[in-house]
């Protein structure tokens, strides 16, 4: 219980203090090691496993429309709450969980471990502005660039998919798709991965700077405690997004009085 | 006291430690062992004491400095020291710039022409020096760009902490021109060898 609420406490003040050091971002290794944090959650992920997350949403769409011999409304309803709204953004989590946040946390925990942060601070050059802010801003940007890279690609999937499934044109379904699709979606959407981008970060930062004793042994300790709580983090906001904006939690199970 | 650039001394039960360097002078410190030496590396680079400590840098005790003169006594303090390694996720050329570029404290241009000489002393080749990392560097090039990271900031007192430690006796002899190259670039300088060996 004094754990959670120590890493609680630990990670509003490490939130806090990156709002705070935001302009800061101005200044040159900080701004480098920002692009470096971009190049590698943004960049080098399009490539190979983006693609693979997008290959799921597709299959789920897939699946969805021939269980429930969907219309030409009901696809492109799948299109956009599950796939759009629900899955892209989950889809963009789990992959920056997985290749960011066990870097980043894998990273700070050895830089604590080995002495490089007492080192900077000898050097006077503060943790916070070297280390946490360039990660969890890049992550935050990085994190919102494929979350849309993976609805485009996932929609497009879809949509070219569903007429294989579905009696319906690949024309009938995109003037459908622009006819439903409203500001408030893309909204919701970006700013949901930008706010799962900075729990990630935020959570991975965190873990990797505090880990449980300085031995060598604790930075798998830290990657598992880092990774296992962005997880729950995602899901956690996901849920309370989806009610706060929709109205409805749990697929649908819990719904909102309106 | 004003002379002074370092003055220290800590009583524990096991040994009791004291020094001074006037400023301007070179001393050589052997502590008893590697406890000692850390607590003194870390006090002098903290500008700050223990408790069983006590800690004069440049004439001013440093328990009754504001956390604002106690920054400026630190920048006045250069160290090779395993205590201030090299960040192993930064190639030789960022971790000697580091310090520079984060405070804005000199020209990147004026830094990688002070790295080059001083290479260049050390007879070694700036450009797939730089390009490496610390993990690719033989123990003498770590202690070298720790060297060339220090000297941007042109200290007032350059620790030279386990100087010897890890080298050849002949990369002991290039390491021995660390003195000469800081001296060179700050005539007025104070200099402390640190180790635990005796003899050393």
């Amino acid at each position: 219980m004094l754990q959670a609420l120590r890493e609680i406490e630990g990670g509003i003040q490490l939130s806090l203090n990156v709002a705070a050091r935001a302009p800061r971002l101005r200044v040159a290794p900080i701004f480098e090691s920002f692009l470096r944090q971009v190049y590698f959650t943004g960049v080098t992920a399009a490539t190979g496993v983006v693609l693979r997350a997008c290959g799921l949403g597709v299959i789920i769409i897939a699946v969805m429309m021939d269980m429930l011999d969907a219309d030409v409304d009901l696809a492109v309803k799948i299109l956009l709450l599950l796939v759009f709204r629900e899955i892209g953004p989950l889809a963009a989590a789990v992959v920056v969980i997985l290749r960011t946040g066990t870097a980043v946390s894998a990273e700070l925990a050895m830089m604590r471990v080995s002495g490089q942060t007492r080192a900077l601070r000898y050097l006077g050059i503060d943790l916070y502005d070297y280390l946490v802010l360039p990660r969890v801003v890049g992550v935050m940007l990085a994190t919102a660039a494929l979350t849309f890279y993976i609805q485009f690609l996932a929609v497009l999937g879809g949509l070219v998919l569903s007429p294989f499934i579905i009696e319906a044109t690949f024309t009938e379904l995109t003037n459908r798709l622009f006819e439903l699709f409203a500001p408030l979606d893309f909204y919701y959407s970006v700013l949901k991965s930008l706010l799962f981008g900075f729990t990630i970060a935020a959570c991975c930062c965190w873990h990797g700077l505090n880990p449980p004793d300085l031995t060598h042994n604790a930075v798998p300790k830290a990657v598992t405690r880092a990774v296992t709580q962005s997880a729950m983090l995602v899901l956690l906001i996901n849920a309370i997004f989806a009610y706060l904006v929709f109205g409805i939690l749990f697929f649908g199970l819990v719904k909102a009085s309106v | 006291m004003s002379e002074l650039a370092l003055r220290y001394r800590r009583n524990t039960s096991r040994h009791q430690i004291e020094t001074a360097l006037a400023r301007g002078t070179v001393a050589r410190l052997h502590v008893p062992d590697d406890d000692a030496k850390a607590h003194l590396v870390t006090a002098v680079l903290k500008a700050r004491g223990g408790h069983d400590e006590e800690l004069e840098l440049f004439g001013e005790p440093t328990a009754s400095l504001t956390p604002k003169a106690r920054t400026k006594v630190r920048a006045r303090i250069g160290a090779v020291s395993p205590v201030v390694g090299l960040m192993t996720n930064l190639n030789a050329w960022e971790n000697i710039s580091l310090p520079a570029a984060y405070h804005g404290s000199a020209p990147l241009a004026q830094v990688a022409s002070l790295a080059r000489e001083v290479l260049a002393a050390f007879g070694i080749e700036p450009r797939s020096f730089f390009s490496r990392l610390p993990d690719e560097l033989g123990m003498l090039e770590r202690k070298i760009a720790a060297f060339v990271r220090s000297l941007v900031g042109a200290p007032e007192l350059m620790l030279f902490d386990a100087l010897e430690d890890g080298l050849s006796a002949a990369e002991c002899q290039h390491a021995a021109r660390f003195e000469a190259e800081y001296r060179a670039r700050r005539p007025g300088g104070s200099v402390l060898y640190i180790d635990t060996r005796e003899g050393a």
